[in-house]
């Protein structure tokens, strides 16, 4: 008897630990515009999340630690134009911090956005989450360095051109770790929801709501995305440091995210 | 066998001249500044048109002035007017792309 009890005491362990990992964390850098051709708008509102992108669930985000944009082979570093905003998903009780930043373009260029969060400490994982996020924003047509690396802890280098994409185009990347290619990196896709206040997108299973991606030998990957709309992509591993929680070492989980829209074909 | 090889070097000759138009389009980016106007011609991967014909034309389509890019796809010129003003460049085999820079814009440019 104390022995079944056991037994399912574990199973409902089990089962609680998995439902709280279910939901896939994604960091997001999202922009106002991805493509800016003249007679447009060049100011640039990013907001800059830590989120379930297809629960549309927001999580607490800390002070990124680093956030700029590289362009022309030239980052600028844009942390002082941040500012805290509170925001929450409809089946959320209270309010979480994101941050929001505007940013003008000047030049005709490719813009790669990239944010370095401070470090997400998830106790059901027992362990700290940083994503290095990116998104690329072209500008009058110049389309000369969306594959310049910014120099992540690990980042996604894309292999086609991250914008312009149709609905049913197939997104490649390669993922890197301290600069060299990561083999068979397990990535993470999602959809970002962003009607999930109205009634979030029906996935028929939890499969379905993060897409499983291995990369190959070369660390590249290639995912065919189903719907206009922002999809994410994480490589996530484990980095090769640790960090302090309540004076004990932690894994911290490191992420390699990229953001790409794509565009139903008309 | 015949119509075969037609039909596929027909099919790559198709193919080549998609790639040769992607490869060429051309973009111009313009602004004034300290009572000039700057134009800046280039290829999606960067590379500068050069000796490119730019038009500066005003809302009615006439033409104001006139000039050549240099080596680095760059030409500069006067305000020739205060208005709403279409800036084409022409490249070679007939490539060409506009830009409008509006009258606000020249003004705080002036």
């Amino acid at each position: 008897m104390l022995n079944n009890l056991a037994h399912l005491l574990l199973s409902w362990s089990l089962v609680l630990v998995f439902a709280s990992c279910g939901l896939a964390h994604f960091g997001v850098v999202l922009p106002s515009d991805d493509i800016v051709n003249q007679g447009e708008s060049r100011s640039i509102e990013l907001q800059l999340k830590f989120i379930h992108p297809h629960e549309g669930h927001y999580m607490e985000m800390m002070k990124p630690r680093h956030f700029g944009v590289l362009s022309g082979g030239t980052r600028v570093d844009l942390v002082t134009t941040l500012k805290s905003q509170a925001g929450r998903s409809g089946g959320q009780v209270q309010d979480f911090t994101f941050w929001k930043s505007d940013y003008q373009i000047r030049r005709p260029g490719d813009y790669t956005f990239y944010l370095e969060p401070a470090p997400y400490w998830e106790p059901a994982e027992d362990k700290f989450i940083v994503h290095y996020t990116k998104v690329c924003v072209n500008a009058f047509g110049l389309e000369s360095s969306w594959d310049q690396p910014v120099g992540l802890e690990t980042e996604i280098i894309p292999l086609t051109r991250p914008y312009g994409l149709w609905r049913g185009n197939l997104f490649s990347g390669q993922v890197l770790l301290k600069g060299k290619t990561l083999p068979y990196a397990e990535l993470e896709v999602e959809y970002l929801n962003e009607r999930a206040e109205q009634g979030r997108l029906h996935a028929p299973s939890d499969s379905f709501v993060t897409q499983v991606v291995k990369a190959d030998a070369q660390g590249v990957f290639h995912y065919a995305m189903p719907k206009s709309g922002w999809w994410g992509f994480a490589a996530l591993s484990e980095a090769d440091w640790k960090l302090q929680y309540d004076g004990i070492d932690k894994a911290v989980e490191i992420g390699a995210v990229f953001w790409v829209y794509a565009t139903d074909l008309q | 066998m015949r119509t075969f090889k037609i039909i596929g070097l027909a099919f790559l000759f198709c193919l080549l001249l998609a790639n040769s138009t992607l490869a060429h389009r051309v973009n111009l980016f313009a602004y004034a500044e300290g009572g000039r106007i700057f134009t800046e011609s280039y290829f999606p991967d960067g590379r500068p048109v050069t000796e490119g014909r730019v038009e500066l034309r005003d809302a009615t389509e006439k033409l104001l002035v006139s000039g050549t890019t240099d080596d680095q796809g760059l030409y500069d010129c006067k305000i020739p007017k205060v208005s709403d003003l279409t800036i084409h460049i022409i490249a070679s085999m007939g490539h060409r792309n506009s830009f409008l820079l509006n009258k606000a814009e020249i003004e705080a440019g002036q």
